[in-house]
C-alpha cells in the first residue's frame, strides 16, 4: 500500500515480548476510552469532565474506591477462571454461570447449617465461613466440570456449552431465590435470605479478606505456568493439543483440570461478592449484573495474554471504570449502560489491536517507479 | 393447544433465519461465534428505527443494514486481517451485547404499532423462513456460485488455483450471513416480541448457533432442527399451554439450555460421526492467506 511518498509494508511477527505486548494493550485501551468519549459527547458530557468524575470516584473517593476494590476482586477472580483454560487453548466463558454456581454453594452450606438470617447457628463463625467458601468452590467446580469432560471426551464445543451454563444458572438461581425458592429472602421481595452476622467475614481496613486471597491466587497461578510441570503441560497443550498427545499429555485430563480449576475460580468470585462483600451478605435480585460483570474476565485475560499477574492492574482498572461509570451515570444524568458500552468497545478494539501482535508495520520512502 | 404450536413456529422462525445465516457463513469457512451479537444488533437498530419512523419496512432494512454492517466487520476481522476467528466473534458479541444495553435503553418498553398480521396466529415471517431455506439449499448445493462458496469453506488454495476469488467469496457469504442475522433480530424485536428491554435474547443467538452443528450443514435439516428447538423454547416459555400445574416457570427455562448441550455431547460423539459422517467445512475456522 502506498500513502504519499511512502510504502507500508507489513511484516509478520514471529514473536513479541512483554513489554511490546503491554505498550499494543495499553494503546489498545486509550483508544477505546477514546472512542467511549464519543457517547460522553452525544450526550452532551465533555469527555474530559466524565473521564476525571469516573477516575476521582473509582480511585479516590473515600466511598468509591472500596466498591471499585469490590469489583476488581470479583473479576480478578473471573479474571483466573478465564486465564486457565485459555492458556491451555480452551475457552471458558461460563464465569458468570460459575460464579452463580458458587454462591449457590456457598448459601446451601448457610442454610444447612442455620446461618440464615437472625438463626445462631450452631458452628463457630469461623468454621462456617471456611466450609461456605469449600461450598462455593464444589459449586464452581461441579458445574466447571461439564464443559471441561464434554471437550476432553468428545471435543464438544466449549464456547456453547459454558454460555448454555451461564443461562441454566441464571435461572436456577431465579428458582432459588424468587417465588418461594428454598434460599428466598423473608422479605418476600424475590431476593435471597441474609447471612447471620457471625458468618459476615471481618474486614481488613474496609476491604474482605478475599482481596488478599486474589493477590496471592494470582501470583501462585503465575508460578503454576512458569514453574510446574502440570502448568507445562497445560500451555504444551494449548500450543499444540495433537503434540501434546503426542508427548503423552491426555486431553480429557487437561480439559478437565483446566475447566474444573476455572469454576473453582469463578465459584470464588461468587462467594466474594455475595457473602464477603460488606453490605450485601444475600444473592440480591440484580444478581444478573454481576454475571455481566464477569464478562470483564474475557478481556482481562485477553489484554494479559494469559498473564495471572498482569490481570490484576486490568482488573483494577475496569473495576473502576464500571464503577464509576454507574456513578457518572447518576450525576451526569447519562444513560442507562455506560459501562456496558465501554464493555463493547474495549472488547472489540481489542480485537482490532490482535492485529498489531501479529504484524509489524513498515514505513519507508517509496523507491521509484520505473 | 393450537395457539402453542402457533407461537413454537413463529419462535422457530427466528432460530431458523438466524441459524442460516450462520451455516451460510459456515459453509465457506468463516464461524461466527457472535451470532447472539450481531441479533441484538438488529433486533434493537430494527427496533429503534420503527419506533421513530412508525414503519415497519424501515425497521427490518435497519436491521439488515446494521446485519450486514456486522457481518462485514466480522469479515473485516477474519479474512483481511486474518486473526481468530473465535475471538472476533467474541469481539462481535461483547460489542453487541454492550453496544445495544446502552443505545436501546433509552426505548425500553413496548414498540407501540399494530401488530403485523398472521394467519392463524402464524407470522408470515414463518413462510418467509421455510422459503428462504430452500433458497439457500438451491443456491448452495444447485449453482455455480454456491460451488464457489463451499469450495473456499474446503479448500480455499485449490479454490484460488480454479480461479475461485476467495476473499470476494468469503466477503460475500459473512456480508449475507449477517444480513440473516440481524433480519432475525429485527424479527424477534419487531414482531415475536415488540418490546425492547436490555439483553433480551438471552440465549437465542447461541442456540441457533448450536443448532448449525446439529444442521450437519444442510439447510433441510436445519429447518428441522428449529421447528423441534422452536417448540422447545416455546415450551420453556409457556409451559402452562401444554401442562397444568407443573414445576417452577423458572426451572422450564433451563430446559432448552439443557437439551442444547446434550444433543451438542450426543453429535460430538465417536459414535455419532461414524455413522452420520462429518459434514464440517474442512477449512472451518482457518484463516486463508494468499502466498
Amino acid at each position: 500500500m502506498k500513502l504519499g511518498r511512502y510504502q507500508i509494508k507489513l511484516e509478520k511477527k514471529s514473536g513479541f515480548t512483554g513489554w511490546q505486548a503491554a505498550v499494543i494493550s495499553i494503546v489498545a485501551i486509550l483508544f477505546a476510552l477514546f472512542l467511549v468519549g464519543f457517547i460522553f459527547l452525544q450526550a452532551g458530557v465533555d469527555p474530559a469532565l466524565g473521564y476525571q468524575e469516573i477516575f476521582s470516584y473509582a480511585f479516590l473517593n473515600p466511598f468509591g474506591l472500596p466498591l471499585t476494590l469490590n469489583r476488581a476482586v470479583f473479576l480478578l477472580f473471573c479474571s483466573f477462571a478465564f486465564i486457565v483454560p485459555i492458556r491451555a487453548g480452551l475457552w471458558n466463558i461460563g464465569m458468570a454461570g460459575q460464579a452463580y454456581a458458587g454462591a449457590l454453594g456457598a448459601f446451601a452450606v448457610a442454610l444447612a447449617l442455620g446461618a440464615k438470617g437472625s438463626q445462631t447457628p450452631s458452628l463457630p463463625g469461623g468454621a462456617l465461613v471456611g466450609l461456605m467458601i469449600l461450598g462455593a468452590m464444589l459449586g464452581g467446580m461441579a458445574v466447571g466440570a461439564i464443559p471441561g469432560i464434554l471437550k476432553g471426551k468428545f471435543n464438544t464445543n466449549e464456547i456453547v456449552t459454558t454460555m448454555m451454563i451461564n443461562f441454566i444458572m441464571f435461572w436456577l438461581v431465579a428458582y432459588m431465590i424468587k417465588e418461594g425458592g428454598p434460599f428466598m429472602g423473608s422479605g418476600g421481595e424475590g431476593e435471597g435470605f441474609k447471612l447471620t452476622e457471625s458468618v459476615r467475614p471481618p474486614l481488613f481496613k474496609d476491604t474482605p479478606f478475599t482481596l488478599w486471597v486474589s493477590l496471592a491466587l494470582a501470583a501462585l497461578l503465575y508460578i503454576l505456568f512458569a514453574r510446574t510441570k502440570i502448568g507445562y503441560q497445560i500451555r504444551a497443550f494449548g500450543s499444540s493439543p495433537a503434540a501434546a498427545r503426542y508427548a503423552g499429555i491426555s486431553p480429557v485430563k487437561i480439559s478437565l483440570l483446566v475447566f474444573v480449576a476455572g469454576g473453582l475460580l469463578a465459584g470464588l468470585a461468587g462467594y466474594h461478592y455475595f457473602a464477603a462483600v460488606p453490605g450485601l451478605y444475600k444473592i440480591p435480585k440484580n444478581y444478573g449484573d454481576f454475571g455481566d460483570l464477569a464478562f470483564y474476565g474475557i478481556i482481562c485475560g485477553l489484554i494479559s495474554q494469559g498473564n495471572p499477574l498482569a490481570s490484576i492492574p486490568l482488573a483494577l482498572l475496569f473495576g473502576g471504570l464500571t464503577n464509576g461509570g454507574r456513578f457518572v451515570q447518576g450525576k451526569l444524568q447519562l444513560g442507562f449502560g455506560i459501562d456496558y458500552a465501554l464493555l463493547g468497545v474495549v472488547m472489540i478494539i481489542l480485537v482490532a489491536f490482535q492485529f498489531f501482535f501479529r504484524y509489524r508495520i513498515i514505513l519507508k520512502k517509496a523507491e521509484k517507479e520505473n | 393447544m393450537w395457539e402453542f404450536y402457533a407461537r413454537s413456529f413463529n419462535a422457530s422462525t427466528i432460530f431458523m433465519v438466524a441459524a442460516l445465516g450462520e451455516l451460510i457463513g459456515q459453509r465457506a469457512g468463516v464461524m461466527n461465534v457472535g451470532v447472539e451479537g450481531a441479533m441484538l444488533f438488529g433486533a434493537t437498530i430494527g427496533f429503534i428505527v420503527a419506533k421513530t419512523t412508525g414503519s415497519y419496512l424501515l425497521g427490518f432494512l435497519a436491521a439488515i443494514a446494521v446485519g450486514a454492517a456486522i457481518g462485514a466487520l466480522h469479515g473485516f476481522f477474519s479474512i483481511t486481517l486474518g486473526g481468530d476467528q473465535v475471538v472476533n466473534g467474541m469481539g462481535i458479541w461483547i460489542l453487541g451485547f454492550g453496544l445495544t444495553a446502552y443505545i436501546g435503553y433509552p426505548y425500553t418498553g413496548p414498540l407501540g404499532l399494530e401488530r403485523i398480521p398472521s394467519v392463524a396466529g402464524i407470522s408470515p415471517f414463518f413462510f418467509l423462513g421455510i422459503v428462504l431455506i430452500a433458497v439457500a439449499w438451491f443456491v448452495l448445493f444447485k449453482t455455480n456460485v454456491g460451488l464457489k462458496l463451499r469450495s473456499v469453506g474446503e479448500n480455499p488454495s485449490v479454490a484460488e488455483v480454479s480461479g475461485v476469488n476467495v476473499v470476494r467469496t468469503r466477503y460475500l457469504s459473512v456480508i449475507t450471513s449477517g444480513m440473516f442475522m440481524g433480519l432475525a433480530g429485527g424479527i424477534y424485536a419487531l414482531d415475536y416480541n415488540p418490546v425492547w428491554n436490555y439483553n433480551f435474547l438471552m440465549g437465542w443467538g447461541f442456540v441457533a448457533l448450536a443448532l448449525v452443528f446439529f444442521s450437519m450443514w444442510n439447510p433441510f435439516i436445519l429447518l428441522g432442527g428449529s421447528v423441534l428447538f422452536g417448540a422447545l423454547w416455546q415450551l420453556s416459555l409457556n409451559p402452562e399451554l401444554l401442562f397444568e400445574d407443573t414445576v417452577s416457570r423458572y426451572i422450564w427455562r433451563t430446559v432448552p439450555f439443557v437439551v442444547t448441550i446434550g444433543a451438542l455431547a450426543l453429535m460430538s460423539t465417536q459414535w455419532f460421526s461414524s455413522r452420520w459422517g462429518a459434514a464440517k467445512p474442512e477449512a472451518l475456522g482457518m484463516p486463508y492467506e494468499k502466498d
